[in-house]
């Protein structure tokens, strides 16, 4: 990710033919995406398909036609082929609409010129489900067509290659069981603390990502460190513990549903009473509000962020802090906070911890998002727009004129690294795990 | 002479058809919609999350948060204008009053005949803005459609040939009010077929997305 | 029948010319004529001729006749034996029967070409004309014997300028207004059911004055009908503050609001009744407290009722039934058509993935 600013920009005339997975012919992709889409126009995406009035605030809501200007990025604009393709085959007046020929079938040629408006411009950060006056959860729409995008073989290649290796891996990045076991040893051993690996019992499941895993481990041993605080009976699962899900990211519903079921299953084969997932954004999205509906069932344990239950446990007077008195800004990743509903968790944990707060304007619900998410920090050629709306962030955080830069989600973290490096800020983004881990008060 | 004139259509077969349609229209995309499948939703709420948090959504994204007023609350505002003088004239006006209450049986007190036209004045200039802007704005220009140009023009019609009407402008008093009535009939015809079917779905649309989101603590 | 002038036969009454230029005055004043324009009618009614008059009364209720007989200004007996010679009228004169239907072809024959015939009531075609006969004569047929004679045609009442009453729904007598069968005389239509007095006896005045008046676009002196009666009703100003009566005798109605909401069709109604009024001033229907019915204009009694307001429908249809109607078969197209859809979702459904975890569909990785 060190593409330098002068790249073209996704979309330019000059970059080069949208990626294509698969040898099908552009029939057989178009028959594919709209097999695809055909099951997604349920009652719920029908009523938002219906209810634009083509009003663009959407735009004025979202960091990529924010920063650029560009009204391709107006959100609703990136579904316009789902929401044709949903009014010519599935809405009420379909039947009209083919009879007079008044609405066009999409073409294969659109989705490839679309698929960048849908994967490298979007994070699904949900900043134009807040604002659009008719409530449409643009975001989730988004969610809706990557499915038939995946189906026709037309996700960007660098995001495919990640969603195929957490599939036939069980990590996007290589973090497989093997080395899950070694660096939890290495952890264990540096950090001398106690990380329980495929007990045959426990009360809570710990899950974590690929991210923590392969580049910051520490943040394992923070939570190995905060779960031997409050004296929880914890484990990790060799055959269920990768709480990304880039089948989900990218639309493949297979690979979504095979990477939720593995958490659900290893939980269910511990009998563990809470899930909890890590500093991760859509991990939340994927288990937390998703979960049950790929199970078909209610789940059978509850599930908790990990600042979810360092705040439960705070309440409960298990967790004792020492007082860090710097000034701190919060950034809320989107699939936790915005999307997951999980805002006022992560400020327990810091009030508790004592620093000087200090707000970005535009915050908890409505902060901006880092511009990693959706699968979006994977895809090298969409570097140069990310940059871009990176700049967001870096004025927020200055702006609060705080000295320390916290965060709840490894994606957010990467992503505002390679923020950081490419513009060469002076600010990091710390982990919230890992301040608590590094505070905690040890009582006798 | 003794032939049907523009009026007698409109208050005759003219009103009957329109109102025929815009009820046929509007149970005919409302029950089509809501008898696709709808996914259930198995995730537990989060602690706390009711319909009433859902409700609110309908009322509260009536006016833009506070984050993003800078950037959309103009046009909003400029909307607004057009929406709330478009309602002050049809629904504080005595003679649209009575043909509510002959149609669903209520009424209320009316507005004096001035304020209703001011109404439609300040409905009609804030529409045209909105035209203005729709025709100016990279973004409107790029997602307009077929569908936001008609339906402006049908929305647009009854206010100029209302006040014309009204103060008695343009000829014949008889034909104008008669076209006056008319293009309100065409707006009820085509309401159910275009975006003006808002009218209606926002109730749904936010309502769907406030009862997600309330279910998952976020119901903004 | 007469030689003698207008003032002639005045001061033969034993009017002065003073009482003569008074009548004038009052004539031109019902006329809203300007001051040159009443001198001038002064001066040419001084001067003219007596016209010959031939009344012709058809499908009607004689209440044209009673209104005209009301008039104030000119009084019908002025102008009976002042203004004009009424040579037939056969509700007026004493006389009936075959002897008078001579007396009149006689009176015609002798002013033929220059008699003003004056009709109230429609006429019938249908089937031959035996709906409305008179001496085994149908009206049709006396109606263009009569027209061929005359200068001018007025059609006095809203039945012989527009059809009125026998016109109105079924018209089972398939009555016709009198400009429907003359075709090639000057029609001059004085509608009203029935019209104002002093707006018969002004039309004619006029005609004798000056000719045709200026018309509006069905046939009626502009100087009558030029405005409706919502642009001179002194209401107005409860109209425009939305002040209205709902019923016939709350307090709205006592203090004299506007009656628009009890059916009242003054803005589509072209008449003097808000000016001239009626019984020499005295009044018309709105400011005695009933809306008016729009009884000047074509086709007023099929406008939807007269206490329905002006912006509700005519329609006949129970609302009920139509809207619900529509609702069922609105009801019915949304389930068909989401029908079809679900069922083209299902049919490619074949296995449901989200229960299996191999999908042969996603088998596919580049």
């Amino acid at each position: 990710m060190t593409t330098s600013d002068t790249a073209v920009l996704p979309g330019d005339p000059h970059v080069g033919v949208p990626d294509k997975q698969g040898t099908a012919s552009d029939a057989e992709r178009l028959d594919r995406a709209m097999h695809s889409f055909l099951r997604d126009f349920g009652a719920n995406n029908a009523v938002y398909l219906e209810s634009c009035v083509h009003c663009g605030q959407c735009a004025e809501a979202c960091q990529y036609y924010v920063q650029t200007g560009d009204p391709k990025y107006t959100p609703i604009w990136k579904i316009e082929p789902f929401k044709q393709a949903y009014k010519r085959e599935m809405g009420p007046l379909s039947p009209i609409y083919r009879l007079l020929g008044l609405k066009k079938r999409v073409t294969a040629a659109e989705l490839a010129e679309w698929q960048e408006l849908i994967y490298d411009s979007c994070t699904m950060c949900g900043r134009c489900t807040l604002v659009c006056p008719m409530g449409i959860d643009i975001a989730s729409l988004v969610g809706s067509v990557r499915h038939g995008m995946e189906a026709a073989g037309l996700v960007p290649h660098d995001l495919k290659v990640t969603m195929d290796r957490a599939k036939t891996e069980g990590s996007p990045l290589g973090a497989t069981p093997k080395v899950l076991k070694e660096r939890l040893a290495w952890m264990a051993d540096e950090h001398q603390v106690e990380i329980p690996l495929d007990l045959d019992k426990a009360d809570i499941l710990v899950t974590i990502s690929s991210i923590e895993i392969m580049k910051y481990p520490q943040s394992i041993a923070a939570l190995a460190k905060v779960m031997r605080h409050v004296k929880a009976s914890w484990t990790f699962r060799s055959d269920g513990y990768e709480a990304t899900n880039f089948g989900m990211l990218g639309g493949d519903r297979v690979g979504q549903r095979q990477a939720t079921m593995k958490l659900i299953e290893a939980a269910i084969k511990v009998g563990a009473k809470v899930v909890i997932l890590p500093e991760c954004g859509h991990a939340y999205q994927a288990l937390r509000w998703q979960g049950a509906n790929v199970y078909g069932k209610p789940l059978p344990f509850k599930v908790l962020n990990i600042s979810e239950y360092l705040a439960e446990k705070i309440a409960e007077g298990k967790l004792h802090l020492k007082t860090d008195t710097r000034s701190v800004t919060f950034h809320d990743p989107c699939q936790v906070a915005r999307r997951g509903g999980a805002i006022a968790a992560p400020r327990e944990v810091l009030h508790a911890l004592g620093v000087d707060l200090r707000e970005m304007k535009d915050t908890g619900a409505f902060n901006w998002c880092c511009g990693g998410g959706g699968g979006v920090v994977t895809i090298k050629r969409a570097d140069p727009l990310r940059y871009r709306v990176f700049q967001i962030k870096m004025r927020q955080v200055d702006d609060t004129g705080a000295e320390l830069l916290v965060s709840t989600c490894s994606n957010c973290r990467q992503t505002f690294d390679d923020g950081q490096a490419h513009f060469h800020w002076d600010k990091a983004a710390h982990s919230l795990l890992e301040l608590v881990a590094d505070n905690l008060a040890e009582r006798s | 002479m003794g032939g049907g004139t523009l009026l007698d259509f409109a208050r005759g077969p003219g009103m009957e058809w329109a109102l025929a349609i815009l009820v046929f229209g509007i149970v005919w995309r409302l029950v089509g919609i809501f008898t696709l499948k709808r996914p259930k939703d198995l995730a537990e709420p989060r602690a706390g999350a009711s319909a009433i948090g859902a409700m609110w959504v309908i009322i509260s994204r009536t006016w833009p948060h506070k984050e993003f007023r800078e950037r959309v609350l103009h046009w909003e505002v400029v909307s607004y204008l057009f929406h709330g003088g478009y309602a002050v004239a049809i629904l504080g006006y005595a003679p649209h009053i009575l043909l509510i209450r002959a149609l669903i049986g209520i009424s209320w007190p009316g507005l004096p005949g001035g304020v209703i036209a001011f109404a439609a004045g300040i409905s009609g200039v804030a529409l045209i803005a909105l035209l203005m802007h729709r025709l100016n704005s990279p973004v409107l220009r790029k997602i307009s459609n077929f569908d936001d140009y008609f339906s402006w023009l049908v929305a647009f019609m009854p206010l100029p040939t209302g006040l014309m009407a009204y103060y008695h402008l343009g000829g014949n008093y008889e034909w104008m009010l008669g076209f006056h009535m008319l293009t309100g009939e065409i707006l009820l015809a085509w309401l159910p077929f275009g975006k003006i079917m808002h009218t209606i779905l926002f109730a749904f649309s936010r309502g769907t997305t406030g009862l997600a989101y309330s279910r998952k603590g976020a119901p903004l | 029948m007469s030689n003698e002038t207008i003032s002639e036969s005045f001061r033969k009454a034993g009017m002065s010319r003073r009482a003569f230029l008074k009548f004038c005055a009052a004539a031109a004043s019902v006329l809203a004529l300007s001051p040159a324009e009443a001198g001038e009618m002064t001066r040419r009614l001084a001067q003219a001729r007596r016209p010959d008059v031939i009344y012709l009364s058809y499908q009607e209720c004689t209440g044209c006749l009673e209104s005209l007989t009301r008039s104030f200004s000119p009084g019908i007996g002025h102008l009976l034996f002042n203004d004009i010679s009424l040579d037939f009228d056969d509700t007026l004169q004493a006389a009936a029967g075959e002897a008078a239907e001579a007396a009149r072809m006689t009176a015609m024959k002798k002013a033929w070409g220059k008699y003003i015939l004056v009709v109230d009531g429609s006429v019938s075609p249908k089937d031959g004309g035996v709906y409305c006969t008179a001496a085994g004569k149908s009206s049709v047929a006396d109606l263009q014997y009569a027209a061929s004679g005359a200068q001018a045609v007025v059609a006095v009442g809203t039945c012989a300028s527009f059809g009125g009453l026998p016109f109105a729904a079924p018209n089972p007598t398939g009555a016709v207004p009198i400009s429907e069968i003359v075709k090639d005389k000057p029609v001059i239509n004085v509608s009203g059911c029935p019209p104002i007095a002093e707006v018969i006896t002004g039309a004619l005045l006029y005609y004798v004055s000056f000719g045709v008046p200026a018309l509006d676009r069905h046939g009626r002196p502009v100087n009558f009908y030029g405005n409706t009666i919502h642009d001179r009703c002194y209401r107005r100003p409860f109209y425009d503050q939305g002040l209205f009566a709902h019923t016939f005798d709350d307090e709205g109605a006592r203090r004299g609001w506007c009656l628009f909401e009890l059916g009242c069709k003054g803005p589509v109604t072209h008449n003097a009744c808000a000016t001239t009024k009626w019984n020499g001033g005295t009044s018309y229907p709105i400011e005695s407290g009933h809306g008016c019915l729009g009884c000047s204009e074509p086709n007023f009694w099929d406008r939807g009722g007269f206490y329905r307001p002006l912006s509700t429908p005519t329609g006949h249809w129970s609302g009920a039934q139509v809207l619900g109607g529509a609702a069922v078969a609105g009801a019915a197209v949304g389930v068909a058509v989401a029908g079809v859809a679900r069922a083209r979702q299902n049919k490619k459904d074949d296995h449901k993935p989200d229960h299996k975890p191999a999908d042969k569909d996603h088998d596919r990785n580049g």
